[in-house]
């Protein structure tokens, strides 16, 4: 079986490693411990309803509100990402934007996913943003909660389906 | 060197040196800080690798990542470096144990990252209260102007009232002075008592007094009320209740203060319309009540403007009253643990349905006294 790589990527602090953990080992903390660099986790899983057997390693990445050279360098090989923003920011997007422009001019034709996080405490101001981000990406996006744990298993599940479909 | 010494000497360094072949199998590994044995799959020791296959078989493959950490609990992390040795074409995988500089480039990450989210949390936070003074402004403003227009009215009124004339004032001008005077005072008088209202309820002092009362009397007797006022002589209004009482825990003043607001506001409406109609209509399943004009109706945009203080929603267009009313409706309603709708188009009539959480006429609710 294949095994594939999935990044997660978004800016410091807005819940990356908390819905890789709560996905992985269905476990949140409250305390923020910045992430050092990349923290694998290899997980196998079951896609719901149908069966299919899959291996991935979920590639943790340091945050940053612009991705860096060192960014660039740990995408290499990716078969998917996870876009992450923090819906409780002031500006939660434009993060998100530049990772998701990197992520696809890197690796054009590679499916990713948005995560709008925080959704247990935050409201999208602005939903016509990520109408437009799901446009120009051809793409999902799942309002998360590491914390309660909403959507964050049917996001990653989305992403490997798309990984699959594509063939890659 | 023999294979003692260097592996002595990568200890030393906390180096791990692994020979891998195009599958990436382990071929050779010297230095001991991490046991690896040779015939594995390096992927499924270091899972990094998956992915970079292709990456790795160019001659030239040469990656570093100066902290990696594996695994699903705390592990300690490693640099790590794979670099094809573009002369004798082999693969080679270095692992680094940076244990030591690694926390402490955590706590410098961490330390910039938590003052950062720090610094836009206090942005933010600075943003609301500029935002939130601005609105006190905007609302003191308001009232300036609110009181302003009936007190010129009593002081105008007084002082012609008071002055020595010549010839005196007729009795009927003497009245008039009188009746204005009056109706600025009453308006004065609601003015103070809704501004006191929203105070409380901005400070979570708005205290209900609540009790079982029957919703089917209150609407009745408020309706018979409404008939007295001035602008709904040419209006038809109907109250459909059912014939038997529908009781809810509620503070009864204040659902008299609700109903009176909203039936005086569809009154206004539809005052100037030949055939204006205004319904109010009590279900008792939720229970909910609805009062229902035919009047000129609102766009989205204008029930938001309306449902501000002080906000009018058709510019130029002066409703009476102090323009507080919805807002204070909206404040009780919320205390009442209940929910607003408006279902209103232009053009389409304007219907304000309130619905009361069910709890509350359930046979065995009891009354508390709730503070907001
Ligand atoms: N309420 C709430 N808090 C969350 C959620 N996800 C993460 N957090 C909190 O947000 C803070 C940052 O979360 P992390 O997962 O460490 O963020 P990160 O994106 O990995 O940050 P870096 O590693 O610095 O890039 C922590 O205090 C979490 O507890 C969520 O869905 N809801
Ligand atoms: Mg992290």
């Amino acid at each position: 079986m294949k095994t594939y790589k999935i990044v997660v990527l978004g800016d410091f602090g807005v819940g990356k490693t908390s819905l890789i953990r709560r996905y992985v080992l269905d476990e949140f903390s409250d305390e923020y411990r910045a992430t050092l660099g990349v923290h694998l986790y290899k997980h196998a899983d079951t896609l719901a309803g149908e069966d299919i057997e899959i291996s991935l390693v979920v590639w943790d990445i340091e945050g940053a509100p612009l991705p860096s050279g060192q960014t660039k360098r740990y995408i290499v090989g990716a078969s998917g990402a996870v876009i992450v923003g923090d819906m409780t920011r002031d500006d939660p997007f434009s993060a998100m934007w530049s990772a998701a422009d990197m992520f696809e001019e890197a690796l054009p034709g590679r499916p990713l996913c948005l995560a709008l996080n925080k959704s247990d405490v935050a409201v999208i101001e602005s939903p016509e943003t990520v109408t437009r981000m799901k446009r120009r990406y051809d793409c999902n996006a799942f309002e998360t909660s590491a914390l309660t744990g909403d959507c964050v298993t049917p996001m990653f599940h989305d992403l490997a389906r798309s990984i699959l479909a594509r063939g890659l | 060197m023999t294979e003692l010494h260097s592996d002595l000497v990568l200890d030393a360094l906390g180096l791990l040196a692994v020979r891998l072949d195009d599958d990436l199998i382990v071929r050779e590994v010297c230095g001991t800080f991490l046991t690896v044995p040779t015939g594995t799959d390096m992927r499924e020791f270091m899972p990094a690798l998956y992915g970079l296959e292709d990456a790795l078989h160019a001659p030239d493959a040469y990656l570093t990542m100066p902290f990696v950490q594996i695994g699903n609990d705390r592990d300690e992390p490693v640099a790590l470096t794979v670099r094809r040795d573009p002369d004798s074409g082999v693969l080679w995988l270095f692992l680094r144990d940076v244990r030591e500089e690694s926390e402490m480039q955590r706590q410098l990450v961490q330390n910039h990252n938590s003052l950062s989210l720090a610094q836009a949390e206090l942005v933010k936070a600075r943003n609301a209260a500029q935002k939130a003074d601005q609105a006190k402004t905007a609302f003191l403003a308001n009232v300036s102007h609110e009181l302003r227009t009936p007190l010129h009215v009593i002081i105008g009124g007084s002082s012609i009232l008071s002055k020595p004339r010549d010839t005196p004032l007729d009795p009927q001008e003497v009245t008039d002075y009188a009746l204005d005077m009056h109706e600025s005072g009453v308006l004065l008088l609601q003015l103070v008592d809704d501004l006191i209202d929203l105070s409380r309820s901005e400070t979570g002092n708005l205290i209900l007094y609540e009790e079982r009362c029957d919703l089917t009397e209150i609407t009745r007797a408020i309706t018979a009320l409404c008939e007295d006022i001035p602008e709904a002589r040419h209006t038809t209004l109907q109250c459909e209740v059912p014939p038997h009482p529908v009781w809810m825990v509620a503070d009864a003043r204040r659902i008299k203060q609700i109903l009176l607001n909203l039936i005086s506001n569809a009154i206004k409406a539809v005052a100037n319309l030949n055939g204006g109609e205004v319904t109010v209509t009590l279900d008792p399943a939720l229970p909910s009540l609805t009062v229902a004009d035919n009047g000129p109706g609102m766009s989205e945009e204008e029930i938001a403007i309306a449902r501000q203080p002080f906000g009018q929603p058709r510019a130029g267009v002066r409703s009476k009253g102090t323009g507080l009313g919805l807002s204070i409706v909206d404040r009780l309603v919320t205390l009442h643990g209940g929910e607003i709708v408006f279902d209103t188009a232009p053009g389409k009539g304007l219907a304000a349905t309130i619905t009361f959480d069910p709890e509350r006429s359930r046979n065995d609710s009891k009354p508390s006294q709730n503070v907001s």
